[in-house]
């Protein structure tokens, strides 16, 4: 009876924390993997391992960074199984295009054409709201690594939003 | 040939310049939007394990627990009791001799809204519906017994730590906690057969989180 109880309150506060996250974690997937497809099943398939080791999260507020890292492991797990490249310009294009501002198109373009390297520490810190710090253990670099690539990713993102055209190309390998 | 007028092409090099204004932007075309629903397959590709789809609904499967259980003869009474019994009444349509079979997608959209999904068979379902209960939305759905209609209602926000009985105003039925939280009851004639029917239910009813 008293499990019973336990895992009531478990799982209230599991909702809590994932439904507070939910969209940035699906946001943060889909700019890993590129593809709205592969993004939901890595979300999803995440949230069932961050159920089964919620109880071992003991403090609610390393919630996001425990999250983000179940995410990622989840994305490389994926692309390790990948065995074709996925991403469709059209379906950049149109994820681009959901937005009002030709600005905001132009940059989401940009973004997704952005190597891994480049595109996956700016999302943490933009999206996921990452401090250099969490950005360099979640990847496993050192924090000036992490602020290299955070200022190389700027530095073509502004190049590619002032020159003619989008400069950076869309990445397909 | 250009793409930028002179003009636009100061404007933007003001905005790269000014850091709050670039990651404004930034922060703008990160957000994309999030669909609501998973999208649709693709065809012809399943570059995915199928666990990936099952797992979908975190399966907190209403199960077995209580099924293989010994079970207290003596169950309290509910106290949700008379809320469940004035709301069926409130809903007589709802206990109607009906033929009809609510659609499968009908069906499946109440649950879905109600936090819940099915994991297995439950039998002939002849009325399903959100309901408004004690301040929350719950599916309220009625499958067909051996001596009539009988009423389920899963009730995610209503704590219950064993099975208690309902017995009010010709009705009876129980409440029973569902794995993961929250509760289901099942309430018929006084000659139902309620177990039958609430093991399947307990083997079927699964919470999405």
């Amino acid at each position: 009876m008293k499990a019973r109880i336990l895992n009531l309150g478990l799982r209230r506060r599991y909702e809590q924390v994932v439904g507070a996250l939910r969209q940035d974690l699906y946001r943060y997937a889909l700019w890993l993997s590129r593809d709205p497809q592969a993004a939901e099943d890595i979300v999803q398939e995440s949230l069932l391992r961050a159920w089964r080791g919620f109880d071992s999260l003991e403090d609610a507020g390393k919630a996001k960074p425990w999250l983000v890292t179940i995410v990622r492991r989840e994305f490389l797990r994926f692309r390790e199984r990948q065995r074709e490249e996925t991403m469709d310009p059209a379906v950049v294009a149109e994820i681009a295009e959901d937005e009002a501002d030709p600005r905001v198109q132009e940059l989401r373009t940009a973004i997704f054409g952005l190597e891994e390297t480049y595109r996956e520490p700016l999302a943490l810190q933009v999206l996921m709201g990452h401090s250099t710090d969490e950005i360099a253990e979640i990847m496993g670099l050192t924090q000036g690594a992490v602020l290299t690539r955070l200022h190389r990713a700027r530095d073509k993102l502004k190049q590619a939003f002032v020159e003619d055209g989008i400069a950076v190309q869309v990445e397909t390998g | 040939m250009s793409r930028l007028t002179q003009e636009e092409r100061r404007q933007r090099e003001a905005i790269v310049a000014d850091d709050a204004q670039f990651d404004a932007l930034l922060e703008a075309a990160f957000r994309v939007p999030v669909p609501e629903k998973a999208p649709a397959k693709r065809p012809g590709g399943s570059r995915w394990p199928a666990l990936v789809a099952v797992a979908a609904t975190m399966v907190l499967a209403a199960g077995a627990w209580f099924g293989l259980r010994t079970v207290d003869p003596v169950h309290a009474v509910s106290p949700l009791g008379p809320d469940i019994i004035a709301h069926i009444n409130h809903e007589p349509a709802a206990l109607a001799v009906s033929a009809r079979t609510v659609p499968e997608a009908e069906f499946g959209d109440v649950l879905q809204r109600g936090g819940a999904s099915l994991g297995g068979p439950i039998g002939r379902v002849s009325y399903a519906k959100l309901c408004p209960f004690r301040g929350q939305m719950v599916a309220h759905f009625v499958v067909q017994g051996e001596q009539g209609p009988v009423t389920v209602m899963l009730l995610p926000d209503e704590e219950s730590s064993a099975p208690a009985t309902i017995d009010e105003d010709g009705f009876k039925g129980t409440i029973v906690p569902l794995d993961g939280g929250g509760s289901m009851a099942v309430v018929g004639q006084p000659d139902e057969d309620l177990e039958v029917i609430r093991d399947r239910l307990l083997q079927a009813v699964r919470w999405k989180l």
